[in-house]
């Protein structure tokens, strides 16, 4: 016969999941995007000043090819900045996009339920 | 409706003179309304009375006062004020000849048991969190799957058997489940962002205690209850409870004067719900009479002895957990309050046997028992059987409602019945056959008064199922639960669960349509060799190329590939965060399980 303790003691995974792992969380779009964009920014500004200061007969010849998308972008301290506005900008609407899409679904599967 | 309106021409009778009938009078006064109190007992406080002794006071069953009920703590205070100690509390387990401090400390324990038995006793443990029982329906279980089988055997098998007369395996898992109710996954929670405050865990090491026992403040309660116009009627036992349908009317007194009748207007009721229903008058259905009697209780008896020596030992209380020995626990009164014993050069202890009303230990004479006690006294190595000058026994019948395996059923078709009955309302622990504190008992009698008097309609049956009653983690200031109650809805909120289904088809789409832009990016840029590098993603999603074709592909590929990463990230997130409260609610379970002996 189940309780009304069985919430705490018997198959506590289960339990576990009832109580809390039932209300789907939605993501904040924006705070996403932000998120998103910065760690990009950061991870491309990173990348590419590493590679500067590394220095060599040829520096960085696989990422410069992000030139490609990114106009203007170059293996150098300015190409490093501009890359990051890039990706920040990139990042972003990706985060944003991706936030989005998934509060979409989410609402169409389980509308969203006042706390 | 106003207190005053609501007493006017109504008459309360409140039967029995425990820590909840008295509650009950006590408010009852304050809205100044005089109620009949009838206690069945030649004295109040019901099982948190206090007995005396040739001027040696005896708690029956040790009451530390401490609580979460606000409510509970501002009468306390109310009543007894500067009449309250702060004690320190020691308590041990005596087992296998030795003595371990409780809760139960790693090295002391080590050093007991032997590092033999201790590497068994982890080897066990880990044994039963791999491969647990999957059904917990019996104590034996419960406690096994927490602790492993052989510190089940060691610190919990005996004593409980001895408090409750029944196996382990026969002993429902839920009187445990209800010691450790309120520790929910939301307390769980809330204790990693809010820590109990100092003042909080001193409380665990140290409680509060009337100068002279529980049973001080229970005759300070009856003197305002009758200096406020009630009346406490001892020696009336009530025998039978007239109603008319589902309306109580009456009930009838024998005491030495004789039989009455005592009508009133509003009956509140803690004597044991077995006997209510008993003596009602007609009688209940005979499907109530009989589920009553299905509801049993267990019972014990202290052997109070006095000890020509000033110190004995430092504890408050030892749980005897050697099967050679017949006593469950012992008291020592001394070091609840040093003013229980009335010369210092002696001391008291109250030597605890649980048994049934009728059995053999229940009805051995006085002084076999107070032998009995001398002896074995003596062989724990407590006090020499020559030191003891003299002793006294107290028999306390129903002190523990029995949570047998269908005590459940019963109990329903029971409440079924008292809950239709208009005005009366069971309270207390016996009233409600609930294993309550005094506190809790108290609040039952508090929220009797509240239903009858402002038209709440608080649900006593669920009293110490909804209260928060968890020693280290209790957050007793306004102030903490409003931060607990912020902390809760933001974790809550972090820690729900990602849709799967929905994060894969975002991660899906966004990717998707990411390689279909930056192919066709290059495509429209064109040039000798068109997208060299982008196309080496062929290696991994077959048939792309970097062509309008291709991006046509990349865009089914780029989904199905993102679709399957968001859908596996979001189902190891929602399984670690899984993972992680279980991990935190169990330790949390274990730190409160430290002290499950105190609720046995």
């Amino acid at each position: 016969m189940k309780t009304e303790y069985d919430s705490v003691v018997v198959e506590p995974g289960r339990a576990h999941e009832e109580v809390v792992l039932t209300r789907v969380v939605r993501l904040n779009a924006v705070l996403t995007g932000i998120v998103t964009g910065v760690f990009a920014a950061l991870i491309i500004f990173v990348a590419t000043n590493w590679l500067v200061i590394k220095g060599g007969r040829v520096v960085g010849p696989h990422l410069v090819l992000l030139s490609q998308f990114f106009i203007g972008y170059r293996v150098t301290f300015l190409g490093s900045l501009i890359g990051a506005a890039y990706a920040l900008l990139g990042g972003f609407l990706i985060g944003f996009f991706v936030a989005a899409v998934y509060n979409w679904f989410a609402d169409l599967r389980q509308p969203k339920q006042a706390h | 409706m106003t207190p005053d309106a609501a007493a006017a021409g109504r008459k309360f009778v409140v039967i029995g003179a425990g820590p909840a009938g008295l509650t009950a009078a006590y408010e009852l006064t304050k809205l100044d309304v005089q109620p009949m109190v009838l206690e069945k007992g030649p004295m109040v406080g019901g099982l948190a009375r206090t007995e005396s002794y040739k001027g040696f006071h005896f708690d029956m069953g040790g009451h530390r006062f401490f609580t979460k009920v606000e409510e509970v703590k501002k009468m306390w205070h109310e009543v007894l004020g500067q009449e309250f100690l702060r004690r320190p509390r020691l308590s041990r387990i005596y087992y296998n000849e030795k003595f371990f401090h409780y809760p139960l400390k790693p090295f002391n324990a080590l050093v007991g048991l032997g590092f033999f038995e201790s590497i068994c006793i982890v080897l066990s443990y880990l044994r039963w969190q791999l491969f647990p029982y999957k059904q917990e329906e019996t104590f034996e279980q419960w406690v096994t799957n927490r602790f492993g089988r052989r510190l089940f055997r060691v610190f919990f098998k005996t004593y409980t058997e001895k408090v409750w007369g029944i196996s382990c395996s026969e002993l429902k898992a839920e009187w445990a489940a209800q010691r450790i109710k309120d520790l929910s996954l939301k307390t769980a929670i809330v204790s990693m962002f809010v820590k109990p405050r100092k003042t909080i865990k001193t409380l665990i090491e140290e409680f509060e205690y009337p100068r002279l026992g529980p049973g001080m403040m229970w005759n300070t309660v009856r003197e305002e209850v009758e200096r406020r116009g009630g009346a406490v009627r001892l020696n009336a036992d009530v025998v039978r409870i007239g109603r008319r349908g589902l309306r109580v009317e009456h009930v009838v007194v024998r005491s030495p004067g004789g039989e009455e009748t005592i009508e009133g207007s509003d009956f509140i009721s803690s004597m044991p719900v077995t006997e209510l229903v008993q003596k009602l008058d007609p009688p209940a259905p005979l499907a109530v009479r009989e589920a009553s009697e299905k509801l049993t209780y267990r019972d014990f008896l202290t052997v109070c002895l006095i000890v020509n020596k000033p110190e004995l030992f430092p504890d408050n209380w030892i749980y005897i957990h050697s099967p050679k020995v017949k006593v469950g626990r012992i008291q020592n009164f001394k070091n609840w309050s040093p003013a229980m014993v009335p010369d210092p050069r002696k001391t008291s202890l109250g030597l605890e046997y649980f048994c049934s009303e009728g059995d053999a230990l229940w009805t051995m004479p006085d002084a076999e028992l107070v032998a009995l006690a001398r002896q074995e006294v003596e062989r724990i190595g407590l006090a020499k059987a020559s030191d003891v000058e003299d002793g006294c026994v107290v028999r306390v019948p129903k002190s523990y409602p029995v949570y047998d395996s269908d005590y459940r059923t019963y109990l329903g078709v029971v409440r079924d019945f008292v809950d239709r009955l208009e005005n009366l309302q069971p309270v207390g622990r016996n009233g409600l056959h609930r294993y309550n504190n005094q506190d809790h008992a108290m609040l039952t009698g508090m929220l009797a008064v509240r239903n009858a008097m402002v038209g709440q309609r608080n649900d006593l049956w669920s009293v110490n199922t909804e209260q928060e009653y968890h020693e280290e983690v209790h957050l007793d200031a306004s102030l903490d639960a409003q931060v607990a109650e912020a902390a809760w809805d933001a974790v809550s909120r972090s820690f729900a669960r990602f849709d799967r289904l929905a994060f894969g088809l975002a991660t899906g789409l966004t990717s998707g349509l990411l390689l279909f832009l930056a192919t066709m990016w290059l495509v429209l840029k064109g040039g000798g060799v068109v997208g060299p590098n982008l196309a080496l993603l062929a290696q991994y999603l077959p048939g792309y190329r970097v062509t309008g074709w291709g991006s046509a592909l990349g865009l089914v590929e780029g989904f199905i590939a993102g679709f399957c990463g968001g859908w596996l990230l979001a189902a190891l997130r929602n399984a670690t965060v899984l993972l992680y409260l279980i991990v935190v609610h169990r330790r949390l379970e274990r730190r409160y399980l430290r002290r499950i002996l105190d609720y046995v």
